[in-house]
């Protein structure tokens, strides 16, 4: 089911069928006021609240805090982007 | 512990619902951020925090030197009610800390 979801990958039809494609991966969430996620995607629902793991805080450019976890609340969300940098290479 | 972990947030919410009883950072609308223990929630994510820490930061600018001064201020409340729309992140306290 989702791992042939995750296999065929190629072609995404809806922003629904993009968003559980991306879970599980690194991404950046940008929020309005501008400042920077990056994590791990854990999972998202229907508001766009954001679980996300391995959480850096991005202000300007610059990292000011690091979560374990971390819970965003949708309203705050401008959007959210894969990253093609992986986490290994940050660390 | 981490794929315990996983398995159990399967919505954002979920993470919320593990943070019960915990001690939570809150970050707020207008450079506010608390600390405090995590009593009870909705999906609104309106929350009662116990024992909470109020951290607020504001940027004055000198002037004579238009240099631009953080200050932080603190004050402690034993019982808050935050109101969900004023919210921008929960973060559960780091397991490994």
């Amino acid at each position: 089911m989702s791992g042939t979801e995750k296999a065929g990958s190629g072609t995404t039809k809806t922003p629904a069928d993009f968003l559980k494609s991306i879970r599980g991966r690194p991404v950046v969430v940008k929020l309005n006021s501008g400042v920077d996620y990056r994590g791990i995607l854990a999972c998202l629902d229907g508001y766009m609240n954001i679980a996300m793991e391995q959480t850096e805080e991005y202000v300007n450019g610059q990292l000011k805090n690091k979560y374990g976890d971390a819970f965003i609340r949708g309203n705050n969300v401008l959007y959210i982007s894969t990253s093609k940098r992986t986490l290994a290479e940050g660390a | 512990m981490a794929t315990e972990e996983e398995s159990a947030v399967k919505e954002p919410l979920d993470l919320i619902r593990l943070s019960l009883d915990e001690r939570i950072y809150v970050k707020l609308r207008s450079d506010r951020e608390l600390r405090g223990k995590l009593h009870a929630y909705d999906q609104h994510l309106n929350m009662i925090l116990g024992d909470v820490e109020e951290i607020v930061t504001t940027v004055e600018i000198d002037d004579e030197t238009y240099e631009e001064i953080v200050r932080t201020t603190k004050r402690t409340v034993p019982f808050l009610f935050v109101r969900g729309d004023g919210v921008i992140l929960v973060s559960p306290p780091l397991r490994t800390a």
